[in-house]
């Protein structure tokens, strides 16, 4: 028998003004995984959020929060940390839990070590790794059996980015259902499964390599980079920087040779494993189409 | 520097608060300054009583709009027209010289009266102010400043409060707790009830206390008189907090409202020495009537039968005001109540599509 579907969209769309932000898209969160929502800045990952939550109605399709629409008695059952983190900040730490606490009849959470000795500090005098450990806690305390995080790690140093991957590997292995948007691709490798989403549809879906497939990728390495960047892209490459190297996904090694010679640029070409990254550049160019 | 100036003019065309404050407020203070700016009061409501009242009546220069001829009442009936505000002044006649009563609540028209009756002569009408006699002005300016202190909190306060809920991301996880939409407002706006009721039994007392102003009538009249425009006024702050995404907004939009309750109340210039044209605007305004509630309260000792009109009035917008700004407040709470609306997300606070 199979898990019962914690969080699930059928067919979703939802636009602003007649511009779609999300578009078509079917997914789900099961209990025990961690699905990691990724996709570019405009992607439609906070928008496909906010539709799961109930936060802003669908145009089309339909949601599902534990077995049924997303009302407030559901959301009950929901740690949610958005982007913003939701935390009062000119009220202390112990403030803020004690108020999150209550809300959800819960008792307060406990201190992490790290914010030991800070339950009196204004969570606006936290640095902002701190203050995602705080909202953290206070999504946790009422031990939610969905945990929607929005950019959890955005700004966070990579210690602490580590130290928050700790605590959402620990929630889905306790059951919690763990929904997480990045735009840090490197973040991918955290999560059970990934959603990649671009220009506001699912373009692809399952583990890192599954996503990846066999694309093939091409690294420029020259001293003159801008100008091999600028020769490529005007060729109509998917052409990307890593640092300093350029990047090329799913594209013939000899083309770009002769691309760049036929540029004036002296570069070396050597045929690279695609990043998730550069498989989702190769997915927004493709003509989208739902997947899920 | 003409970067500058170009780019400073292109952000204002598009922050159209700005642009209305920039170009509405001066035709707003010509209007204002033009029409409402003027303390003379060219004609006063005016009853005769007593025996020779018809025949007074008719003697009357035009200064006296003559609404009241009652040749069978005598004084009690006379400081009864005045206490319910039916008219600015009654004389008494069957005495010679006959007796002017005026309503000193009434501040400019009650100068304007006395201004004219003592030119009449003592030896033909002698005067007497009720309620204010030596016709201070602290005496019926401090019972309007307690309606604008409430309007204050009300708000400007009130709406800050709000929008820094939306400025700051905790609306949306306010949206998200299972509290009630009804519970997040209430609990919003009680601190802000309770301050604003706090501020004025404390502006009240201390203008009993230094300046002296009497406490004529019931208190609770007083009370439910604060608590109606409590609710009118708290209603306007959570309606700016829903039209506003940040608090410059909230408090620039809160200044549009807040403007036009000091100038055209009837708090600062009276209402009766404004033209017909923008006497109107003043009586769309509910400072006008709580006003009306404490003055004749405080003063003049109103009843609340006295007081029907100011009451219902307030009454009527408060129930309007509150209830329609906390359904738009509670919609922004729970939109998911409103499927396929086709606009921009409401609780984010970002009035621009996102898509990330």
């Amino acid at each position: 028998m199979s898990d019962p579907v914690l969080v699930r969209a059928t067919r979703v769309s939802r636009a602003f003004g007649g511009v779609p932000a999300v578009d078509d898209v079917s997914m789900d969160v099961r209990p025990g995984e961690v699905v990691g929502l990724l996709g570019a800045n405009g992607a439609g990952k906070t928008t496909l959020i906010r539709l799961l939550l109930g936060l802003l109605p669908v145009t089309a399709g339909s949601v599902e929060l534990l077995g049924g629409a997303p009302d407030r008695e559901r959301r009950r059952h929901l740690g949610y940390v958005p982007q913003s983190l939701g935390l009062y900040r000119d009220l202390t730490v112990g403030e803020n839990l004690a108020f999150t606490a209550q809300a959800y009849g819960a008792a307060p959470a406990q201190l992490t070590e790290a914010l030991r000795g800070s339950a009196d500090v204004l969570v606006g005098d936290l640095s902002l790794g701190l203050q995602r450990q705080v909202a953290f806690l206070a999504a946790l305390a009422h031990v939610p059996q969905v945990l929607v995080l929005d950019e959890p790690t955005s700004g966070v140093d990579p210690l602490a980015r580590a130290a928050l991957w700790d605590t959402i590997r620990e929630q889905a292995d306790r059951g919690t259902g763990v929904l997480v948007t990045t735009h840090y691709m490197q973040e991918a490798a955290q999560c059970d499964r990934l959603l990649l989403m671009s220009r506001a549809r699912l373009v692809a879906q399952g583990s890192e390599a599954d996503i990846v497939g066999d694309t093939a990728a091409a690294a420029v390495r020259t001293d003159d980079w801008a100008a091999a960047f600028a020769a490529l892209n005007a060729a109509g490459e998917p052409v990307m920087l890593a640092g300093r190297d350029v990047r090329v996904a799913d594209s013939d090694v000899d083309h770009l040779r002769a691309v760049l010679a036929a540029a004036g640029i002296a570069a070396e070409v050597v045929a690279v494993a695609a990043t998730i990254e550069e498989r989702m550049m190769v997915l927004a160019r493709e003509t989208p189409g739902a997947v899920g | 520097m003409r970067a500058m100036i170009i780019k400073e003019f292109r952000e204002l065309r598009r922050d159209r608060r700005t642009l209305g404050m920039l170009i509405g407020l001066p035709l707003l203070l010509l209007v204002i300054f033009g029409y409402a700016a003027n303390f003379y009061v060219s004609s006063v409501k005016t009853a005769v009583v007593g025996p020779q009242a018809t025949v007074a009546a008719a003697a009357l220069p035009s200064f006296f709009d003559v609404t009241v001829v009652e040749p069978g009442d005598g004084r009690t009936d006379a400081e009864t027209l005045l206490r319910d505000n039916t008219v600015d002044v009654v004389i008494v006649t069957g005495q010679l010289p006959a007796l002017a009563l005026v309503d000193g609540s009434n501040l400019f028209a009650a100068q304007s009266i006395v201004s004219v009756l003592n030119k009449v002569g003592t030896d033909k009408v002698t005067t007497e102010v009720l309620y204010n006699p030596e016709l201070k002005t602290s005496w019926v300016m401090i019972p309007a400043i307690i309606g604008l202190i409430l309007t204050f909190i009300g708000t400007i306060v009130t709406s800050i409060g709000l929008v820094r809920e939306r400025e700051t991301g905790t609306l949306e996880q306010l949206a998200v707790m299972p509290i009630k939409p009804s519970a997040v407002i209430l609990g919003k706006i009680s601190p802000y009830f309770l301050v604003a009721s706090i501020d004025m039994v404390v502006v009240t007392v201390l203008g009993i206390l230094l300046f002296g102003v009497p406490f004529n009538g019931n208190v609770l009249v007083f009370a439910l008189g604060a608590a109606l425009f409590l609710f009118v006024v708290l209603g306007l702050g959570v309606f700016i907090s829903t039209i506003s995404q940040t608090t410059g907004q909230a408090i620039q939009t809160a200044f549009f409202f807040l403007m036009p309750q000091i100038l055209l109340s009837g708090m600062i210039f009276p209402l009766d020495a404004m033209a017909a044209g923008v006497r109107w605007i003043g009586y769309l305004l509910p400072l006008t009537y709580f006003t009306m509630i404490s003055q004749g309260v405080m003063l003049r000792g109103a009843s609340l039968t006295s007081l029907w009109l100011p009451f219902l009035v307030l009454t009527v917008m408060a129930v309007v005001v509150f209830t329609g700004a906390t359904l738009r407040f509670r919609r922004d709470l729970a939109p998911g109540r409103r499927r396929g609306a086709d606009t921009a997300e409401i609780v984010a606070g970002t009035e621009v599509p996102s898509a990330s």
